[in-house]
C-alpha cells in the first residue's frame, strides 16, 4: 500500500457544511425485517426490467423477480422470501415511476434461498466475472445506477489501466460509504482486485476525502502489503464526481461526450465494489444498500444496510421517527438529491440517503434577476457559465444555451448554492438539457 | 448669371449621370417581387402571432402568393381576411369557420383544488410539471404559473386564484396558448358555445373528489338532463358537442360539482 | 505611415464618429438589437463612407472648387451619397435578401445619416489630399462598426437580463450609450 503523492486539484467546486459528524460514528446496522417490500423494476439507468413472477407466486430470498430488458438494463432480485401480492405502477423514493413487485415478506428466510455458487475470482476469466456481476443485478451505487456489467466491458479498442474506488462521498450528511470503508475495508480491497482482474488493469487507487481519517486508516490496513494505492483527496464538492475524481487521481481529463474508459480509467463506488465481492465470493445478488437517514427532523440519525423495496416509513421508524415534523424530505444528498412529495414510497438501489429537514432549516427563496456577480462561474466544476445559460433559457434562446455547453452540466448544484440572488440555476439547466436532448434525438 | 448657369448645368449633369447609373443597376440587379405579396400583407391582421404556421404575416403572404399556403390560413383574421386575400389572389372563397376563442378547461382554483407540495422554483408551467409531476393534486389540471399568459400576443390571459382565465373580449383565437400548455388544459372552442365543461381530468370520480371539489366525477347528470347526443361522458369526463346548439340551463342546474357551467355566469 | 495610423486612431477611438462626435445615432440605436444585423449594417456603412468620400473629394476638388460652386457642396454631396446608397440597396436586395430584410428602413437611412455627410465635409474642411481622405473615411467607418459591435453585444445581453419595464428597449439603450460614450472619452488625450 502506498499513498498517492500527487493529487491534481480541479477548478471550481464549493465547500459546504458537511454535517458529517451527525452519523460518522454510527455503525451500519440492518433494518428490522419489514412486513412488506415494494421492489421497483426501474432501479438503474436504462430500460426498466420486466417482471418474471406473477401475482400469487411464492418467491425465495435472492430469487430473480425482474429480467434485464436489453443491453443497458439490469436484473432485479428480492431480498426476502415471501409471496407476490401485486405488480402495479408505483412511484419510488427518487420519484421515478415504474412497475413495482410488492411482496408480503415471510417471518424468516429458513430454507428458501436462491444464492448463486461462489466463484474463485483469482482464477476466473473476464467473462465469468462480468456474467456474475450481470446476473447479480449490480448497478452503480453512486446515485445514477449505471449497470456495472456494461461498465466492466469497455468498448473494443479501449483498455483500462487504472481502477479507482470512489470513497469520496462528498455530499453533506451522507456517511454510508464512510462506515463501509471503516467496517468492510477487506471486502472493498477484495472487490477492487476482482475488478482489476476482470478488466486487466494494473493499478488500483482508492480515493478517500481527508475528512474521513478512520476510513483511510482502515483501508490502509486492509490493503496492507498489497499492490494498491490510497489517494487522500481534499474535501471539496463535487470531488466524488466521476470525471473529477479521475482528474484528481490521474491528472487525465475526460472530454465532453467521452467515457472514462477513453482515458483508461474505471471508477466504482465503494458499495458497488462490496456488492461485487458479495456476488462473486458469496453468490449474493444486489438486494441491499447502505443508506444514511438524517437531517434535523429525525430523532436518531443512523446508517443502515437497507433492503431494496423497503418502504420509507419503515426506515423512519427504525431511526426513532420524527423528533419534529419535517417540512422537506430528500432522497439522496442535499446537493443532488431529489425532493420527495410523498413518503409512502420504497427505496431503490440508487437511494444513498434519506434526509428530513424541519421548517426552520429549509429556506423558501424568492428568486431575483441575475446581478452579474459571477460567483456561479467560479463555482462551476465543469467550467460553464451558469449565469449566461440561465439568462439564455429565460429568454427562450436554447440555441445559445447549447452553444454555452449546457449539455456538459451534470447538475451538481454548486452554482445554485453560491448564487446570492437565489436563482433556480439547476432547474434552468435541467429544462434546457431536456429540451435540447429531445431535439437532438429527434434529429438523429 | 454665369454662376447660376454653371450650377444648373452641373447639377443637371450629375443628376443625369446618377439617374443613368441607378437605372442600369435596377435593370441588371433588380429583383422582381410579386405585387400581390404587398397587398396580401396589408390585408392580414398584422398580429404576427404565427398561428398560420409561418414566421410572421409577411412570410405567410409570400407563401400565399406563390401558392403554397391556403387563403384562409389567418386564424385571427377569420372569414373577413380570408375573403380579402382570396379576392387579391383572384380565387373564390366562401364559408369559413366560426371564430374560436381559447378556453381553460379547469375550475380547480385555490379554493377548490389541493396542492401536493410547496413548489419553489421557476414560475413556468412546463418547468413545474417536470418536478415530481407538478405540484397540483390533479394531474390534469391547470398549474397556474402563467406559461399561456406569457405567450399570448393579445394579453388576454390572466391568472386568477391560481388558475388561468381567458378574457374573451381580447382573445384573437391564434392558439399560441394551446401549444404552450404542458397539460393540454387550454382548448380552442367556438365563441358561441356558452355552456362548457370546466374540467380536464379523466380520473374516476372517487379519485377526483380527493383533489378537487369542482372536478367532473362522471356522474352523467348532465347527459340525463340535456337533449340526446349533446353531452357525452367519455373516460370519466363530460364533453359537450359544440357543433350543435345547446340550451344547457337544466344540465347546469343539476351538475353536483358545478363543473358544467355557463361562461357568462 | 504614422500619419495614417494617427488618422485611423483618431477616427476610430479618440474621435469616434458615434460616441465622440455624436453623428449617425439613428442607425446606431436602430440596428443594434442584434449583432448579426449590426455587422451587416457596418459593412454597408464602411462601403458607402469610403466610396462617397472618394467621389465627393474628386467632385469637390475637380469640379466645385475650380468652378467656384462651393455653395452647392451640400446638395452635390447628398446627391452622390443618395445614389451610392440606392446602388447598395439594389445590390443587397439581389445578393443578400435576408440582410436586406433585416436592415429594413435603416438601409436607405444611411443617406440621411449625418455621419456619411459629416465625413465628406470634414475631409474638405481638413484639407486632406485624396489618400488621406479615403483613409480617414475608411477609419471613420471602422469606428462606426466598432461602436455598433460593442453596443449590439451589450444590447443583446441587456435584453436577456430582463430590465424593469420602464427601462426596456430604447430607454436602457440610451443610458448604456451615454455610459459607453463616457468610456470612450478616456481616449481623448491620445492622438486627439
Amino acid at each position: 500500500m502506498k499513498f498517492l503523492d500527487k493529487i491534481f486539484r480541479f477548478a471550481g467546486g464549493i465547500a459546504p457544511d458537511g454535517h458529517k459528524g451527525d452519523t460518522s460514528g454510527i455503525p451500519l446496522r440492518r433494518l428490522p425485517r419489514p412486513q412488506t417490500i415494494s421492489v421497483s423494476m426501474s432501479q438503474h439507468i436504462g430500460a426498466p426490467s420486466v417482471p418474471c413472477v406473477k401475482v400469487g407466486d411464492r418467491v425465495r430470498r435472492y430469487q430473480r423477480i425482474g429480467d434485464a430488458a436489453g443491453p443497458i438494463s439490469s436484473a432485479v432480485h428480492t431480498p426476502f422470501s415471501g409471496v407476490v401480492k401485486s405488480i402495479a405502477p408505483s412511484s419510488t423514493a427518487s420519484t421515478r415511476v415504474a412497475t413495482a413487485v410488492t411482496i408480503a415478506v415471510d417471518p424468516d428466510d429458513a430454507d428458501t434461498d436462491a444464492s448463486l455458487s461462489p466463484i474463485d475470482w483469482r482464477s476466473a476469466s473476464h467473462d465469468e466475472i462480468v456474467a456474475r456481476v450481470r446476473d447479480a443485478g449490480i448497478v452503480g451505487a453512486g446515485g445514477a445506477g449505471f449497470p456495472t456489467a456494461v461498465k466492466l466491458s469497455p468498448p473494443p479498442g479501449r483498455s483500462i489501466d487504472t481502477v479507482i474506488v470512489n470513497g469520496a462521498e462528498c455530499e453533506p450528511y451522507l456517511n454510508g460509504d464512510n462506515r463501509l470503508m471503516i467496517e468492510r475495508a477487506a471486502d472493498i480491497w477484495t472487490g477492487a482486485q476482482i475488478i482489476r482482474r476482470a478488466v486487466g488493469a494494473s493499478r488500483i487507487v482508492v480515493g478517500i476525502e481527508d475528512n474521513k481519517p478512520e476510513a483511510i486508516k482502515a483501508m490502509a490496513g486492509a490493503i496492507g502489503a498489497g499492490d494498491g494505492e490510497i489517494a487522500v483527496l481534499p474535501h471539496s464538492y463535487p470531488q466524488g464526481s466521476e470525471k473529477h475524481i479521475i482528474h484528481s487521481v490521474t491528472g487525465r481529463t475526460v472530454q465532453t461526450g467521452h467515457l472514462p474508459a477513453d482515458v483508461g480509467c474505471l471508477v466504482e463506488n465503494v458499495w458497488t465494489v462490496v456488492s461485487i465481492t458479495r456476488a462473486v465470493v458469496q453468490g449474493v445478488p444486489s438486494v441491499i444498500r447502505t443508506l444514511t437517514i438524517g437531517g434535523d427532523a429525525i430523532a436518531s440519525p443512523a446508517n443502515f444496510a437497507a433492503p431494496i423495496g423497503a418502504m420509507v416509513p419503515d426506515i423512519i421508524a427504525a431511526a426513532g421517527g420524527f423528533g419534529v415534523q419535517p417540512a422537506k424530505a430528500v432522497c439522496g444528498g442535499p446537493m443532488m438529491g431529489i425532493a420527495m412529495p410523498d413518503l409512502q414510497v420504497p427505496i431503490t438501489k440508487t437511494c444513498s440517503g434519506l434526509l428530513f429537514f424541519t421548517a426552520a432549516s429549509v429556506h423558501e427563496f424568492g428568486s431575483g434577476p441575475c446581478i452579474g456577480c459571477g460567483r456561479c462561474i467560479g463555482a462551476c466544476p465543469m467550467g460553464l457559465m451558469p449565469a449566461e445559460i440561465s439568462q439564455a433559457v429565460e429568454a427562450n434562446d436554447l440555441a445559445l444555451a447549447e452553444k454555452l455547453k449546457v449539455m456538459n452540466c451534470f447538475e451538481c448544484g454548486s452554482c445554485a448554492y453560491v448564487c446570492p440572488a437565489h436563482r433556480p440555476l439547476v432547474q434552468h439547466n435541467r429544462r434546457a438539457k431536456a429540451i435540447i436532448g429531445a431535439r437532438l434525438r429527434a434529429r438523429k | 448669371m454665369d454662376g447660376i448657369l454653371n450650377a444648373i448645368a452641373l447639377l443637371g449633369a450629375m443628376g443625369c449621370v446618377c439617374g443613368l447609373a441607378l437605372a442600369l443597376a435596377a435593370r441588371y440587379l433588380g429583383v422582381k417581387e410579386d405585387p400581390r405579396v404587398g397587398k396580401i400583407t396589408e390585408a392580414l391582421s398584422g398580429a404576427n402571432c404565427g398561428s398560420c404556421g409561418y414566421a410572421g404575416c409577411a412570410a405567410y403572404a409570400a407563401a400565399v402568393a406563390n401558392g403554397t399556403a391556403p387563403v384562409d390560413g389567418c386564424v385571427p383574421g377569420g372569414a373577413a381576411v380570408a375573403s380579402a386575400v382570396a379576392a387579391i389572389m383572384g380565387v373564390d372563397f366562401s364559408g369559413g369557420d366560426e371564430p374560436k376563442v381559447a378556453f381553460v378547461k379547469c375550475g380547480g382554483d385555490c379554493d377548490s383544488a389541493t396542492r401536493r407540495f410547496a413548489y419553489n422554483g421557476i414560475a413556468d408551467c412546463a418547468a413545474a410539471a417536470a418536478v415530481a409531476g407538478g405540484d397540483k393534486g390533479c394531474p390534469h389540471g391547470c398549474l397556474g404559473y402563467g406559461s399561456c399568459a406569457n405567450v399570448c400576443p393579445a394579453h388576454a390571459i390572466a391568472i386568477a386564484k391560481g388558475i388561468a382565465v381567458v378574457d374573451e373580449s381580447l382573445c384573437i383565437g391564434c392558439g399560441a396558448c394551446v401549444k404552450a400548455c404542458p397539460r393540454h388544459v387550454v382548448e380552442l372552442v367556438p365563441r358561441s358555445a356558452r355552456v362548457r365543461v370546466f374540467c380536464n381530468s379523466t380520473d374516476p370520480g372517487a379519485a377526483v373528489r380527493k383533489y378537487c371539489s369542482r372536478g367532473c366525477i362522471g356522474c352523467r347528470m348532465c347527459v340525463r338532463n340535456s337533449a340526446e347526443g349533446v353531452v357525452k361522458v367519455d373516460g370519466n369526463l363530460a364533453h359537450v358537442d359544440y357543433s350543435v346548439p345547446f340550451d344547457g340551463d337544466a344540465a347546469v342546474a343539476k351538475c353536483p360539482v358545478k363543473c358544467l357551467r355557463s361562461v357568462d355566469a | 505611415m504614422s500619419e495614417y495610423a494617427i488618422l485611423a486612431f483618431g477616427a476610430i477611438l479618440a474621435g469616434n464618429f458615434v460616441l465622440s462626435r455624436f453623428l449617425g445615432i439613428c442607425p446606431f440605436l436602430g440596428v443594434s438589437t442584434r449583432l448579426e444585423t449590426a455587422m451587416g449594417m457596418s459593412a454597408a456603412v464602411i462601403f458607402v463612407m469610403t466610396l462617397a468620400s472618394a467621389v465627393t473629394w474628386v467632385v469637390q476638388t475637380k469640379v466645385l472648387a475650380p468652378l467656384n460652386l462651393g455653395a452647392l457642396q451640400t446638395l452635390v454631396f447628398i446627391l452622390v451619397i443618395a445614389t451610392l446608397v440606392q446602388l447598395v440597396e439594389i445590390a443587397l436586395r439581389r445578393l443578400a435578401p435576408p440582410l436586406y430584410r433585416a436592415l429594413g428602413i435603416y438601409l436607405p437611412l444611411i443617406t440621411t445619416n449625418c455621419s456619411v455627410l459629416g465625413v465628406a465635409v470634414l475631409n474638405v474642411k481638413s484639407g486632406y489630399d485624396f489618400p488621406h481622405s479615403v483613409a480617414f473615411a475608411f477609419s471613420a467607418g471602422v469606428g462606426f462598426a466598432l461602436a455598433l459591435a460593442i453596443f449590439a453585444g451589450l444590447r443583446e445581453r441587456i435584453a436577456r437580463a430582463n430590465p424593469p419595464r420602464a427601462f426596456r428597449g430604447v430607454a436602457i439603450a440610451l443610458v448604456t450609450a451615454g455610459l459607453l460614450s463616457m468610456a470612450f472619452m478616456g481616449f481623448s488625450g491620445l492622438g486627439g
